[in-house]
């Protein structure tokens, strides 16, 4: 299931609002969205959710384990063994595929290639897991002893398709006791509805757009609509992304937990390593703790130490070399930008903002196409096409405009310029929270609108 | 305060609409779609463990939300709001079918069933007719001994190679409406003057007769240039019953289905009536083993893995689920064991069609007469093809271009030429006894 469909929104949001509602009790609250969470796991493939209560019950064990044992060598054996474990399942369950087809090249394997689809959320939960033992090995935190509670942290269906990597830290208390009040209720609701907008109403339409350009006859594709696919690429991951983090942060609002931002407004950043400061930040601070500063952060090979990561996140994004590159071209530019940081901080802000801009556009092709035959021809069509540009694209831009306005003007932090000039008057806090009840009502009957039109599926000449 | 008002309208909104559902009586019919509405699915065991169930729920939702048809009349508005809008729908008019006596007994004659009221506007050169979009004309029978003169001349220098025409009509000879019955005949006939001027042996697929025999269901896609599978299966057993096949049944093939399809057509009218009214692919896939390899525009010694059927492809490259879109060249190995080779020159008209002949060959060449560089000659003798079809849209059998492209695949050099694009197109007579590298050389001299 996911949070933008019909079934969701009108059938499971308010059945489990109902449900962890109607008892005070903690216990209760959290059996029933345990419940809740493995119906929404289970809701389209049922087989993998078997999975993930295995995962939870190795780390469950794993924790006490090394709690049990902390400061001694069986502490660090069975973090290790979790870990192992842990990343076995990523492993075989998601770039088992992709193992085969780079081992058969070489050596011709006696066995078929593995077929299983990807179980849904396995990056996401299993660097959550390994977080915790890791986390309980350090002395951070204290092992969990309660099965449900645990098995709840690990199935919250707020983070648990796309993120964010939520850290057991973050939310152990709310885990055990949850103080809600209507001011965090209302912000759930709030960002709820705005996710859901920038998912409906501005990803899919970017996405139409990105096949129409992308997804098309390279053949005939000319440099400007080449970019122009790239950028729409680009507003559909950002919108897509950041608007199922706003859905989970506003989720998880409603339920009475508090997830960590994921995202701060990134294409208003001033350089690579600025974006990914503001992009998908559970992910980098993942990497950051238990990749970057175990491997020696920036006291020794630094430049290693960031490739590394980068290559391993372009990884951690999908099982095709073309993510490798992805991670690997990003790495490069980090080692680059602290290399040149001298001459890069005289420059004027709008120019290193623009360059950071063209550095990450172009990065999506590496993201988009997953095939090296079709991402050399693109990115030769990119630079030097002799394609002439069809008229789709002035119609596209002109029918596009005030979409286009609204994109440019969600990617801006008004937060960060106004505030720091014209800090909110009690006054215009006021006005506008008693404007936003009316606002989220729009913006979730008009993404309702959008999803319910997404179902028409007419079969027009059955009457003839 | 302000806070209880935006927590209880939100819940309200989201409590409400699943309650109306089940207060408000269902309807099984939705009359502007012309199909029956989900049901309500049953529960079992398998259905629940492959995930149908769930998907059935979730399809049972959405087709019986709440004020459905209210939603869906006014998304136009959104998109009508993402900016200025073109202006291509303004002569939009209902017409009422006329009681002309005449019209009336040449309708009795046809198979077609017409409309009787339809919305109709012109968006450029193009009709729509409730929001499906048609071509208007049918070719000129002048153009179709050009086409005729380049398959024969195929036929003339290839002795051994049964060679074939199978060019598809337009969609505009199925237009459902009486007073644009004439394309219908003047596609007929310019597919017929290919038949009568084909010489040296060359073999006519009638293609128009076997889909106009079945014009009562959609052949064509509304929001896409395209022929629909089953027009693409219409032409198949139009070509088998001219190479003496027995064509395969399509319930002996496996039927899939992919919605939401909105194709070039929409892409060029941008018409609001279009978007409301997306194209569903149904599709078949025969029950044979294929391996594919894309070859890209230069040489057959390195290849791509690729696929017949891309059941991945969707939106806006529904179509490309056939052989992946347009590739220069393609070779397609299948299970069928009975040492026969074809090639199939084609556009984009003839991926829907070529997918069907994996069931009668062993090894099938496909080549895009627009972007193949290799030489057709080569690829003709060194694999020892029986059969050559020139599988093409009308389109592409009515333009001096195409007909020069098609002709020049049996000479061009196969290496990387840049083109002049100052020049037109040159259309050599068919030769192919000369070598690749002698016509590199002599496209070089100054």
């Amino acid at each position: 299931m996911v949070f933008s469909s019909l079934t969701f929104l009108y059938f499971f949001l308010p059945l489990s609002l109902i449900f962890h509602y109607s008892s005070r009790n903690d216990l209760f609250r959290n059996i029933f969205l345990t419940v809740f969470s493995l119906v929404f796991y289970a809701w389209a493939e049922p087989l993998w959710i078997f999975l993930m209560i295995f995962t939870a019950f190795i780390n469950y064990g794993a924790g006490i384990y090394i709690e049990n044992h902390q400061n001694t060598t069986k502490a660090k054996v069975g973090m290790v063994a979790a870990v192992v474990i842990n990343l076995t399942l990523l492993v075989s369950f998601k770039y088992g595929g992709f193992l085969y087809d780079n081992l058969n090249f070489w050596i011709p394997l006696p066995f078929d290639r593995p077929s299983n689809s990807l179980p849904v959320g396995i990056s996401f939960y299993t660097f959550m897991v390994i977080s915790y033992v890791v986390d309980i090995y350090r002395g951070e935190i204290k092992a969990q002893k309660n099965p449900v509670n645990f098995l709840m942290f690990i199935s919250l269906f707020q983070h648990l398709v796309a993120g964010p990597i939520v850290r057991y830290s973050q939310i152990k208390n709310q885990i055990e006791r949850r103080r809600v009040n209507w001011n965090q209720i209302s912000q759930g609701v709030t960002r709820f509805c705005i996710g859901l907008f920038k998912k409906v109403a501005i990803a899919n339409v970017a996405g139409v757009l990105v096949d129409k350009y992308l997804d098309t006859h390279l053949y005939e594709v000319s440099s400007y609509e080449a970019w122009f696919g790239l950028v729409m690429f680009s507003i559909q991951l950002y919108f897509d992304f950041s608007g199922y983090s706003d859905m989970a942060i506003g989720l998880a609002k409603l339920f009475g937990f508090d997830f960590h931002e994921n995202f701060r407004h990134p294409y208003a950043a001033i350089s690579v390593a600025d974006f990914y400061r503001r992009w998908h930040i559970s992910l980098g601070k993942f990497f950051r703790d238990y990749v970057y500063i175990p491997l020696g952060g920036n006291r020794k090979y630094h430049d290693r130490n960031i490739f590394i990561v980068w290559f391993l996140t372009g990884f951690w994004h999908g099982a095709s070399w073309n993510f490798a590159l992805w991670g690997s071209y990003f790495g490069v530019l980090m080692i680059l930008e602290k290399h040149l940081k001298k001459g890069l901080d005289k420059i004027p802000s709008w120019f290193k903002h623009s360059y950071t801009l063209m550095l990450i556009v172009f990065s999506r092709a590496f993201f988009y196409f997953t095939d090296f035959g079709q991402l050399g021809y693109f990115l030769g069509n990119l630079f030097y096409s002799k394609n002439s540009i069809k008229s789709g694209i002035a119609s596209d831009l002109t029918t596009h405009c005030f979409w286009l306005m609204l994109v440019v003007l969600c990617c801006i932090p008004w937060n960060e310029i106004y505030h720091k000039r014209h800090p909110l008057t009690l006054k215009s806090m006021r006005a506008y929270a008693y404007v936003r009840p009316a606002v989220n009502a729009f913006l979730l009957i008009l993404s309702t609108m959008l999803l319910v039109n997404a179902s028409f599926n007419p079969f027009l000449y059955t009457r003839f | 305060m302000d806070k209880k008002i935006n927590v209880v309208l939100f819940f309200l909104i989201v409590v409400g609409f699943p309650l109306a559902l089940i207060l408000f009586p269902k309807q099984k019919r939705s009359s502007e779609e012309k199909r029956n509405l989900a049901e309500f699915p049953v529960f079992t065991g398998e259905n629940y463990l492959n995930g149908l169930w769930a998907h059935q729920i979730d399809k049972y939702l959405d087709d019986h939300f709440p004020f459905r048809e209210d939603f869906i009349h006014a998304t136009p508005l959104f998109h009508q709001a993402k900016g200025f809008q073109l202006p291509n729908s303004e002569r939009v008019v209902v017409v009422k079918k006329k009681k002309d006596p005449k019209v009336k007994e040449e309708i009795e004659k046809d198979t077609m069933a017409f409309l009787d009221a339809f919305e109709e506007n012109f968006s450029g050169s193009m009709l729509i007719i409730d929001g499906c979009v048609y071509p208007l004309g049918g070719g000129s029978p002048k153009m179709s001994k050009y086409f005729a003169k380049m398959v024969s001349d195929y036929a003339a220098n290839f002795p051994n190679i049964r060679v074939f025409s199978a060019v598809a009509p337009l969609s505009s000879a199925f237009i459902p409406v009486a007073k644009y019955r004439h394309f219908n005949g003047q596609n007929k006939r310019t597919l017929l003057a290919i038949k009568e001027n084909l010489t040296n042996g060359a073999i006519f697929s009638d293609v128009f007769e076997e889909l106009n025999n079945h014009s009562s269901t959609k052949l064509y896609f509304g929001s896409d240039h395209h022929w629909k599978p089953l027009g693409a299966y219409y032409g198949y057993v139009a070509f088998c019953k001219s190479a003496g096949f027995e064509p395969v049944s399509l319930d002996k093939m496996t039927k899939k289905v992919k919605y939401n399809f909105l194709g070039t057509m929409y892409q060029y009218t941008q018409d609001p009536s279009v978007l409301a009214h997306p194209d569903t692919m149904e599709y078949w896939e025969p029950m044979v083993q294929t391996e594919a390899v894309n070859f890209g525009a230069y040489g057959t010694s390195k290849g791509m893995k690729a696929k017949v059927f891309y059941a991945t492809s969707s939106g806006g490259n529904t179509y490309s689920t056939f052989l992946g879109g347009d590739q220069p060249l393609m070779r397609i190995k299948t299970s069928v064991k009975n040492g026969k080779k074809a090639a199939v020159i084609k556009n984009s008209m003839g991926n829907a069609f070529t997918v069907y002949l994996i069931s009668h060959y062993e090894e099938i060449w496909v080549v895009d007469l627009r972007y193949a560089k290799q030489n057709l000659t080569q690829i003709l003798q060194e694999n020892n093809i029986n059969d050559l079809i020139f599988a093409v849209g009308m389109y592409a059998a009515m333009s001096h271009g195409t007909i020069g492209m098609m002709r020049q695949l049996a000479t061009q050099s196969g290496h990387y030429i840049p083109p002049k694009p100052s020049e037109a197109p040159e259309l050599p007579a068919l030769n192919p006894s000369v070598q690749p590298n002698e016509i590199n050389d002599t496209i070089h001299q100054p």
